[in-house]
């Protein structure tokens, strides 16, 4: 027995590529085939605890760790931004642990994990961009139980959703969701998009690219596969609005096409959130 | 610099690590080792193996030394170990009879079937703060220490031959005594697994013990607190039949030869809950009971447990005590999200400042209008 | 018991039975009219309503009186889907002419029903409506159920139905919480008829408000009954109730049918002893 313990131990003794065991890899691939395969569905799976604590990505790295492979190029970013404190630290945590090359620009690289956004351009087919979800329940807002929420997916009932979004445009005038707009997939199931801004939501319809959204404290993984339909839940007659602040413009780079975020001061300064498109932004100009 | 948006990120990552490994480590007081943790903090050592559901004594003192004390980050340092570790065994099924009893108690009866162990509890003692001196504390420690190599030290096998260790359950008694409702299955399903499927309500009793057996001490008292006595809760008449601290013997199927082989012990609390029933579509006229069992020495933890899984069998899905425990009762998982807050929000910010302003843009055309 | 029989029926209840407990034969033996109580004394089960069959046709309404622990509530919310029959059939004629026992389709499928094929006006408002939310969205969500997904629309046809039902339309975004009592009924009269459903159960749909209240209500019911030609089961101990709306009616007592007539003669000549005493109590 003991012989076969110091074996074992041995063998182990390697640091194994991409921190978790084969066995957890296995489970997790086998939980995004199903997500894939049924677009927009919350599938369970057996998540691990990670390095990076539940709420900071966990679910989102289990993600990377179990499709990376030697061959890719791996970019981090947090709000857009490659240098972001947390970005930075699991970026260390994947290269460290798989020695992937890394980069900042979106389209080198084939993996993205982004914790809410998406790159502004660079993502195309054959890449996968893999997103950092706090909360995966679309209809947490409306219904507080599980069982429930559950029938609710399984029947394609999302009455109550549609009730809030008329209260909304009527006590306020516009929808006021924010970020994670709630969006139908392939015409099924509804999905809290993470807190990515609006703005984003348009390029995830018919995107090349695969798209997993990783919930590592809810244990939950979905996706939407390259070239899907995703439709911003609104009324036919009031119009999905992104987030737009007429007259600004990136203070560096100079881009009113982009999300761009502000500086608060006596004077408004915008940036744009996605340091790197603007980065190379800034060298053209 | 800025928290992000500048060069840097990794720079300050690295300063801010390089303080606490050099807080951490330094030399203005003395070492500590695991020995020392595990010989003067034994409970907060047992806590979190119970946590963190794993049993290695050593392992959980470095783990706790290395989050200087805080126990959540010491139970996720040694989960998040457990998720480089493979799996290749899965021990026999013990039977909770084999206990070997270092305490129990039973205040349900005054003189119960088997001896009621005190042991090593301070629940009768004054809680009077020890104000001797060092020198003293340490004269003393030593003198006990000397005495204790000459007296029978407290093993196992010296217990065993002093006294019964595997007293006959009160539970026995009180189903002779025609005082129990019978939940015993003749099947044997196949016990849930919460680190390999996550566990939802509906859920089968294993899962929420499982899920129990490695909830966040606190978060299980409270739990258990407010089903009692908070608004949503209800009464429960609970008289507490069995509270044990044992040690369990654990065996596996070797792998290649196919035989049983023991390999080692582990040492749990573990507690029956008597629930007199009292409800409508129930049988009056019986108990029915409780069950909790957790790593290490852990008595508000095991007893928390014990009285919520009747409760929530009892409760059978009217209410959200199921959902309540298998999905807020995880430490890692309360304690990572509301942490997360600290991470960089400004681009959900930015989104709602945006809808602010169209609501009040909005609400003045519709005032022109 | 010859059931209440009407040649094209939308709805036909055939021996609607709903026990509490365990069914026996002697549990069927010791309950009912005769024996003066719903409940077993053997075994404890509950019979709260046995054999129950009748017929509604479009454009008519079927009164289903008895006092209360006479099993008509029972009744209703086994047709409705809100508790599941222990025995019988209940079969609505679809679109396509075909009859469909509502009791072989999934928990899932006889939600889908209830989106517009039968809808329920309880007695109690909060069971119908969500409070917080505003008499326009009670409307909208059976609307949003069926697919509508124009706001204005949506808007439109919710104020034609508050219109319809006498709702003032500058309170159509108030939450329903802040209405009186008759006026919460009426949305809940709005919201049913939403999408149009060719069958509608009233349970005791005016008992707890005001009388003159409940006669305004009431009224609306009977129009809105002739204006959409809506299949009803009308569910009251209340003869003034079961008489402005019904044109046939049977009577329960004890989980059991006692009596099946056209209205109008059962409050002229009651057969049976108990629909005599029901009668007579309201006469006085």
């Amino acid at each position: 027995m003991t012989d076969l313990l110091n074996e074992l131990g041995a063998a182990h003794e390697q640091q194994q590529f991409g921190i978790l065991d084969e066995y957890s890899k296995r489970e997790i691939r086998r939980a995004i085939l199903t997500a894939v395969a049924v677009p927009g569905y919350q599938v369970p799976f057996g998540s691990r605890e990670m390095p990076v604590a539940r709420g900071w990505g966990s679910g989102g790295l289990q993600l990377t760790l179990a499709v990376i492979s030697p061959s890719d190029v791996i970019k981090v970013i947090d709000q857009g931004d490659d240098q972001g404190v947390n970005a930075v630290n699991l970026r260390r945590l994947i290269v460290q642990s798989t020695k992937v090359p890394e980069t900042t620009t979106a389209s080198d690289a084939s993996i993205v994990q982004s914790r809410h956004r998406i790159p502004e351009d660079g993502l195309d087919e054959q890449d996968i961009l893999i997103l950092q979800v706090p909360v995966p329940e679309p209809l947490r807002g409306v219904e507080r139980d599980m069982r429930e929420l559950s029938r609710m997916h399984a029947e394609a009932d999302y009455s109550k959703m549609w009730v809030s979004l008329y209260e909304d445009k009527v006590r306020n005038g516009v929808i006021t969701q924010t970020t994670g707009y709630p969006c139908l997939v392939n015409d099924r199931y509804v999905i809290a998009t993470t807190p990515i801004p609006r703005w984003d939501i348009p390029r995830l319809d018919q995107s090349p690219f695969l798209t997993l959204f990783g919930a590592g404290r809810e244990k939950r993984i979905y996706a939407v596969p390259p070239y899907t339909a995703v439709t911003p839940l609104t009324f036919e007659d009031v119009p999905f609005e992104v987030e737009h602040t007429p007259g600004a413009s990136c203070s560096q780079c100079g881009s009113n096409k982009t999300f761009l975020v502000e500086i608060p001061g006596p004077t408004s300064r915008w940036v744009c959130s996605d340091t790197d498109w603007c980065e190379r932004n800034s060298g053209k100009a | 610099m800025g928290y992000s948006g500048a060069r840097g990120g990794i720079d300050a990552i690295e300063a801010a690590e390089k303080l606490v490994r050099r807080k951490r480590l330094n030399a203005e007081c003395e070492w500590v080792s695991p020995q020392q943790i595990v010989g003067r903090f034994r409970l907060a050592v047992d806590r979190v193996m119970g946590e963190a559901g794993i049993w290695d004594e050593e392992l959980t003192a470095i783990a706790i030394r290395q989050a200087e004390g805080d126990l959540i980050e010491a139970v996720h340092l040694l989960r998040s170990y457990k998720s480089t570790l493979p799996r290749f065994a899965y021990s026999k099924p013990i039977d909770v009879d084999e206990l070997q009893v270092v305490r129990r108690i039973v205040p349900a009866f005054r003189n119960p079937p088997g001896p009621q162990l005190l042991g090593r509890t301070t629940d009768y003692t004054g809680r009077l703060l020890e104000l001797t001196s060092e020198q003293a504390s340490q004269e003393e420690s030593m003198l006990l220490s000397s005495l204790a190599l000459t007296e029978k030290a407290e093993t196992v096998d010296s217990i065993a031959s002093a006294q019964d260790t595997q007293p006959r359950r009160l539970l026995e008694t009180l189903r002779e005594m025609d005082l129990l409702v019978d939940r015993r299955r003749d099947d044997d399903p196949e016990p849930f697994d919460i680190t390999r499927t996550p566990a939802r309500p509906p859920a089968s009793r294993s899962a929420r013990l499982s899920s129990m057996a490695r909830a966040e001490t606190g978060a299980l008292v409270n739990q258990w607190y407010r089903n009692i006595l908070g608004p949503d809760g209800y009464v429960h008449e609970v008289t507490l039949g069995e509270v044990r601290h044992g040690y369990l013997a654990l065996s596996i199927e070797h792998p290649l030869t196919g035989n049983t082989i023991s390999i080692g012990m582990v040492r749990v609390t573990e507690v029956e809950a008597i629930e007199d029933l009292n409800g409508i579509d129930e049988q009056r006229d019986r108990f029915d009971i409780g069950y909790g069992l957790c790593l290490g020495h852990n008595e508000k933890k095991a007893i928390a447990m014990a009285n919520l899984d009747i409760a929530c069998h009892r409760d059978n899905g009217r209410s959200q005590l199921e959902q309540s425990l298998l999905l807020t009762t995880d430490g890692l998982d309360s304690s990572g999200f509301l942490e997360h807050l600290k991470l960089p929000h400004y681009v959900t910010f930015r989104s709602m400042v945006e809808r602010k302003l169209a609501v009040r843009k909005s609400r003045t055309s519709e005032r022109d209008s | 018991m010859k059931p209440v029989t009407a040649p094209d029926w939308v709805l036909k209840v055939e021996n609607l039975g709903k026990v509490f407990g365990n069914l026996s034969t002697h549990g069927i033996a010791n309950t009912g009219p005769e024996v003066g109580t719903s409940k077993d004394s053997v075994s404890g089960a509950i019979v709260a309503a046995w054999d129950v069959s009748f017929e509604v046709a479009a454009g008519e309404a079927l009164g289903v009186v008895g006092e209360s622990g006479s099993g008509k509530s029972t009744v209703m919310r086994c047709i409705a889907g809100d508790q599941v029959a222990t025995s019988g059939a209940v079969k609505i004629r679809t679109t396509r002419n075909e009859q469909l026992d509502i009791f072989s389709l999934s928990a899932a499928e006889r939600r889908q029903l209830r989106v517009n094929k039968i809808a329920v006006v309880y007695q109690d408002p909060a069971e119908g409506l969500e409070m917080n939310v505003t008499a326009g969205g009670n409307i909208a969500s059976p609307l949003t159920a069926a697919g509508w997904r124009n706001f204005s629309e949506i808007r439109g046809r919710a104020s034609e139905l508050l219109n319809r039902t006498e709702v003032p339309l500058n309170r159509m975004d108030d939450a329903v919480k802040s209405f009186s009592g008759g006026m919460r009924q009426r949305v809940q009269l709005a919201k049913a008829i939403a999408n149009r459903p060719p069958i509608v159960l009233f349970d005791e749909p005016t008992t707890g408000l005001d009388a003159s209240v409940a006669a305004g209500v009431l009224d609306l019911i009977r129009g809105l009954l002739e204006e959409y030609g809506l299949a009803a089961v009308v569910v009251s101990h209340d003869f003034s109730v079961i008489e402005m709306l019904t044109t046939r009616c049977i009577v329960m007592n004890h989980g059991r049918v006692v009596e099946s007539a056209l209205t109008d003669q059962l409050l002229e000549d009651p057969h049976h002893p108990y629909s005599q005493k029901l009668v007579s109590a309201a006469r006085a």
